[in-house]
């Protein structure tokens, strides 16, 4: 169970897929990228779920990522991707983020792939759902270390303005193109408003009160352990991430 | 495609952006309002492409999915190596990708050729080498005693016989 006082009755891991699934739009084409377990698990339960017509690409799985290649370039091109999981090293006060290195850019500390997904699909898809498996102050910084994708551009470069959400294990922060700020969406039952606020390294606009995140129900707890892990499993999606994290039913 | 750049939505704003020489912003020429990263043309001297088979006018069948055959065209020579020569190869063959001889300067016969990646069907990848590989390329010392243990110190029979091919003569 995540760290906070109240018990969701699952792991970090589940709640994530849990919280994303449910961003995931009925009839829309959603895609995840080549390392990406938890949103795999997010797409699936979704069309198990509210969504049973997506059309779901996962590109790291044997059978289900429709062998696009180039077209998955192409497809978001054309702005037809309707939403797009993102992870992040580092996210900041204004939007940007970084999934290239840490440290001086010229001599990093750590150097990671990411550069193509960052730079072209967070800007094409429609709408992006970023995850982090931690929320602190190393994550959330005032200023990026390298900007992967900006979060403002020039008003005559024409991307997606939908706001993107972040969702972490304790809270999910969404940020404005037009505000140009991040909001305090929710918070995860047994955290803070100020709790999450100490652990992020720049401001988070907050309504009064804050909203709850509401916890995961039964009907997706089972779908997750029960019909998704089985469909990870079978169809060489992570089939060991499935076997290990995913409770067995 | 022939064309001396070409437009590509994202990036902007980035690091990326600002670290490359090779990428610009631009109007388009047809919108006023918008302006997009433009990339110069990618137009390497040769390209190296390992296949399936060839025949010996240059035809040749590539792995199935990648962007093998566009590189061949981006490239001002293409050099495709196969694990084997046939006599024909037509686009018919959904073995893999089909390439023409007209985009191809060379076939070379080089059985086990994607080692130590592997060609489905044919012959597993080697994790255990790549990850001896990856370790090597940390230094520029570890790499060159890489290159002299698997490739400058060994014969092309030695070679052969470490990959059970058969002689060529």
């Amino acid at each position: 169970m995540p760290a906070g006082a109240v018990d969701l009755r699952c792991n970090t891991e589940e709640l994530l897929a849990i919280l994303m699934s449910r961003e995931v739009h009925d009839w829309e084409i959603s895609a995840c990228g080549a390392v990406s377990m938890i949103p795999a698990a997010a797409l699936l339960l979704a069309e198990a779920t509210h969504a049973p017509h997506a059309e779901i690409i996962i590109l790291g799985s044997d059978e289900l990522s429709h062998n696009l290649g180039k077209d998955i370039h192409f497809l978001t091109q054309r702005g037809q991707l309707e939403l797009f999981f993102h992870s992040a090293l580092q996210f900041d006060a204004d939007g940007n983020f970084n999934l290239h290195v840490i440290g001086d850019p010229n001599a990093p500390d750590r150097r990671l792939p990411g550069g193509y997904g960052s730079g072209l699909m967070s800007y094409m898809s429609k709408r992006i759902l970023f995850f982090r498996t931690e929320h602190d102050l190393r994550t959330f910084v005032p200023q990026v270390d390298f900007v992967s994708g900006a979060g403002v551009t020039d008003e005559r470069i024409q991307r997606s303005n939908e706001p993107f959400k972040v969702f972490t294990p304790i809270a999910v922060l969404r940020f404005d193109r037009d505000t140009r700020q991040y909001t305090l969406e929710s918070v995860h039952p047994g955290y803070t408003p100020d709790e999450v606020q100490a652990r992020t390294g720049f401001p988070l606009v907050m309504a009064d009160p804050v909203p709850v995140t509401p916890p995961p129900t039964d009907e997706e707890l089972d779908a997750l352990r029960g019909e998704v892990r089985s469909r990870m499993i079978e169809t060489g999606t992570y089939p060991d991430w499935a076997t290990n994290v995913l409770r067995a039913p | 495609m022939g064309v001396p750049y070409i437009p590509v939505r994202g990036l902007a704003g980035t690091d990326v952006f600002e670290r490359r020489d090779d990428m610009m912003l631009a109007p388009n020429p047809f919108d006023p309002n918008e302006i997009t990263v433009v990339a110069l043309a990618q137009n390497p001297d040769v390209a190296i492409l390992h296949g399936l088979k060839a025949d010996r006018e240059g035809n040749a069948i590539l792995r199935r999915f990648g962007e093998d055959v566009m590189v061949a065209q981006a490239s001002r020579r293409t050099i495709v190596t196969v694990e084997e020569i046939v006599d024909k190869v037509t686009p018919e063959d959904t073995s893999g990708q089909f390439i023409s001889s007209i985009n191809v300067t060379a076939v070379v016969h080089a059985p086990m050729g994607a080692y130590p990646t592997g060609v489905p069907g044919r012959y597993p990848r080697d994790d255990e080498h790549i990850r001896r590989y990856v370790n090597a390329s940390a230094s520029d010392e570890a790499f060159q005693a890489y290159l002299d243990e698997h490739v400058m110190s060994l014969t092309e029979d030695e070679i052969r016989a470490r990959f059970a091919v058969p002689s060529a003569k």
